[in-house]
Formats: structure tokens, C-alpha cells, sequence
């Protein structure tokens, strides 16, 4: 399964820290939160998680020439947003990913922030949920009582394959269980309820 | 909101609908007038203290109340468990099972559809049984057990010399495989189901699971929280004192 996008808010008003949260943590894509206060921690932080997204207040980057082109250098994929108050909301912050203005509407933001996380996490965008027929073969064998050595014969793939094949599986479907995997083959007609020995 | 015991009981249920059941379990019924949580323990003979902490923790998911439940006698805890399971089975997963059977298509999508969900659903009530049963034939007896021996100023020899290979740790075993279940079954009426012709079942089925899937969570919460850790403290203490 795809990692989720892990943020890092460095803001000092607990207000807007907690509104920031709010609404990253909206998001399914959205997995480890990590909150700072001040710059002390800052490098040590962004070292040790290496976060995918950080996020700070303008105001914490004033004073520090090339704020986020020093973090970009050592975190090299790291998406950044600056966090503009009402006075800056008009500025430009040449470097950073992303602005979002504490005048800005909910939606607004949410579709920016949205489109961050899907450029950072390609995979885990929305239409990806159909099976491959690949897949699809494999819930048509568990369906059909078979365990992930027998379906690694039956297919000419490796166990460890079958096995990636199953996350991906329920990852897509929501699905974990093997007699919902059977009633979600039978719906779909991959396979008939008949041919199934606990089902027949 | 916390709940204590000077607040009203009717409050507290227009707060929350899903402590219905929980209080139900109590014995409690409705038509509370302005009675308070308290008032209405002593009317029902209910140890207040427990019945504040478990509708502030089901309330509350941020509530941690464990510590005083823990200071509580695990009978307490496991006639509670008791109770919810004899709701599961008698109350909920028959009446889950009576909607799924109400449930219509049109044509040969009738039969299919339902003789899966309802072997799926035979199936998961199966599951909550016999765990459920061996729950109530072997793990609380043990528990129970285990505590009158732990009181016990000479514990009793028998018990004992079976403690040595038993270990609550065996019963450590979890819900969350059932929860599981009940979330696929979420997903499928959710996401895959033909729409039956008869939608207000269907929303109601799903309500019914979202439902159960909540007291299961809480029951679980306090095996692993409660019943466990105390039963596990208890265990070594024991061993020690008879080693």
C-alpha cells in the first residue's frame, strides 16, 4: 500500500496550528502529523521524519535568507507551503510549493492542498480502485477457497507476488476477509455461488 | 461532556442515542423523568461508579477511565460483558438478519444477492458465537476464578498447579477479527450491492451495523484495557506467591 503523506506544521499560534490540523487531517491521503512551535527543532525534525509536506508561517521565514532553499537541499522532495497572514496574503514567496492565506475560504484551500498531496501520491488519486484483470483473477481464486500457495501455482506467479496482489486488493475494495472477498466475486460475477464449497 | 452522577440521565441519552443499549444493559429502562445517573443507580441497585466510567468512556473517546475500572472487581466488568454479549446475539445480529432476509430485487438478482449476504451473514453470527461461547465456557470462568483465588487468603491447590501452564495471554484473543467482518460487510452493501428495491432496508441494515460495530468496539476496548491487564497482574502475583 501506498505510504500516506506525512505533513509538518511549524507555526506558533496553537489557534492556527489546530485549524491547519483540522483540516489536513480531512484528508485519507493524510498520515503522520508532526507539529513544531519554533525553529528549534526545525532541521532536527526534518531529519529524523523527513516529512513529505512542510507547512510554516510566513512569518518564521522573514528572517532567514533562503529559508526554504537550505531545507529543500537536504530534503529534496519535500513539498513546502508557506502560511501567509491577512497583511502578506499578497506577497510572493519565491521557492515554496505553495501559498495558502489565512483569508482564504475553506474550499479554496482544501482544493490547493488537495492538489498537493494527489502530485505527491499519484497512485492513491481516486479512479485507481478498478481491479486489473490480474487482480481479479486472484479474488476468483480465493473466492474459491484456494490459499496463496495453491494460487501461486495455479497462476505462475511467486507467493510473495500473490501476496502483494492481495494488499493491493483490499486496498482497493475495502475488503479484507476472505468470505467477503467470495461475496464481492460472487456479485460481480467472477465467479457463481455454486462453486464455492462453503457457499454451495 | 462528562457525565456525572448529578446529571440527568434523560440528557445524556438526547446526547448520545448509542448509549441506549448500553444503558438497556443495566437494566434501566426508559421513561427516566428528571432523574439523575445517580438517582437512577440507586433506584436499580447499580454500582454507580462503574456505570459512570463505562458511559463516560463509550461516550468519550478521549475519556480514559480504565484506571478506576481496573480498581473495580472484574465480576463487575465481566457481568457487563455478559450482558452485551447476550445483546449481540439475541437482539442484534437476529435483527440484522431478519432485515437482510426482508431485502428485494427484481428478478434473478433476488435469490443471488440474497442467499450471499445471508450466508455471509450466517456465517459472521456464527463467528460471534462461538466466540462469544467460549468467552462465556472458559475464559470468565477462569477470570472469575482467578480473582476469588487472588482474594483467597490460601488459594486453592487445584487452581494453582492449573495456573502454571494457563495464562490469560491465551484468551488475549480479540474482537477486532469480527470487527473486521462487519466493516467488509459496510463496504459491500456500500460500494457493490445492487441497489434493492427496497432502499430503506438497506439504509437501515447499514445503520444497524454501524451500530453494532460501535458496542463492539467498546466491548473490546474493555477486555483489552480491563479484563486483561488486571487478570495478567493478577496472574503474576499469584505465581509468585505460590512459586
Amino acid at each position: 500500500m501506498a505510504d500516506k503523506v506525512s505533513f509538518l506544521i511549524l507555526e506558533k499560534s496553537y489557534v492556527i496550528r489546530s485549524g491547519l490540523l483540522q483540516i489536513i487531517t480531512d484528508f485519507p491521503e493524510t498520515g503522520k502529523v508532526y507539529e513544531l512551535e519554533t525553529r528549534k527543532n526545525l532541521h532536527k525534525t526534518l531529519k529524523k521524519e523527513n516529512p513529505d509536506v512542510l507547512i510554516v508561517n510566513a512569518k518564521l521565514t522573514d528572517d532567514i535568507p533562503d529559508f526554504i532553499t537550505v531545507i529543500k537541499e537536504k530534503n529534496k522532495n519535500i513539498k513546502s507551503v508557506v502560511f501567509a497572514g491577512t497583511k502578506r496574503a499578497n506577497d510572493n514567496f519565491p521557492g515554496f510549493d505553495l501559498k495558502i492565506s489565512v483569508d482564504e475560504a475553506k474550499n479554496d484551500i482544501i482544493e490547493k492542498l488537495k492538489k498537493l498531496i494527489r502530485s505527491i501520491r499519484p497512485e492513491i488519486s481516486e479512479d485507481t480502485n478498478e481491479l486489473s484483470e490480474r487482480e481479479k483473477d486472484i479474488v476468483k481464486q480465493v473466492a474459491l477457497g484456494k490459499t496463496n500457495k495453491e494460487i501461486s501455482e495455479i497462476l505462475f506467479i511467486s507467493i510473495h507476488t500473490v501476496m502483494t496482489h492481495r494488499k493491493n486488493i483490499t486496498r482497493k475494495l475495502g475488503i479484507k476477509t476472505v468470505s467477503g472477498l467470495t461475496v464481492y466475486a460472487i456479485l460481480n460475477n467472477l465467479i457463481k455461488i455454486d462453486e464455492t464449497k462453503p457457499y454451495g | 461532556m462528562l457525565i456525572s452522577e448529578n446529571t440527568k440521565l434523560a440528557e445524556v441519552i438526547l446526547q448520545n442515542y448509542h448509549l441506549i443499549p448500553v444503558v438497556s444493559r443495566f437494566g434501566i429502562e426508559l421513561g427516566f423523568g428528571d432523574k439523575t445517573a445517580g438517582q437512577i443507580c440507586e433506584k436499580y441497585g447499580i454500582d454507580k461508579v462503574f456505570f459512570l466510567e463505562i458511559i463516560n468512556a463509550f461516550n468519550d473517546k478521549s475519556y480514559l477511565p480504565y484506571k478506576k475500572l481496573r480498581e473495580m472487581p472484574l465480576s463487575v466488568t465481566v457481568d457487563y460483558l455478559l450482558k452485551s454479549h447476550r445483546y449481540y446475539n439475541k437482539v442484534k445480529l437476529p435483527l440484522i438478519e431478519k432485515l437482510i432476509e426482508q431485502l428485494k430485487w427484481t428478478g434473478n438478482a433476488d435469490k443471488k444477492n440474497k442467499d450471499v449476504l445471508k450466508t455471509f451473514f450466517a456465517r459472521y453470527r456464527k463467528e460471534v458465537n462461538d466466540h462469544t461461547a467460549n468467552e462465556e465456557q472458559n475464559v470468565y470462568p477462569y477470570i472469575l476464578e482467578l480473582e476469588k483465588n487472588y482474594y483467597a487468603e490460601t488459594p486453592d491447590a487445584d487452581f494453582t498447579k492449573r495456573l502454571n501452564d494457563k495464562s490469560i495471554s491465551y484468551y488475549a484473543d480479540i474482537h477486532d477479527e469480527l470487527n473486521t467482518s462487519l466493516s467488509d460487510l459496510k463496504n459491500i452493501i456500500i460500494k457493490y450491492l445492487h441497489p434493492a428495491d427496497n432502499k430503506e432496508i438497506t439504509e437501515q441494515i447499514l445503520t444497524e451495523i454501524f451500530r453494532l460495530e460501535k458496542d463492539m468496539t467498546d466491548h473490546t476496548k474493555l477486555e483489552e484495557n480491563v479484563i486483561i491487564p488486571v487478570a495478567k497482574k493478577m496472574e503474576d502475583k499469584l505465581k509468585r506467591k505460590i512459586n
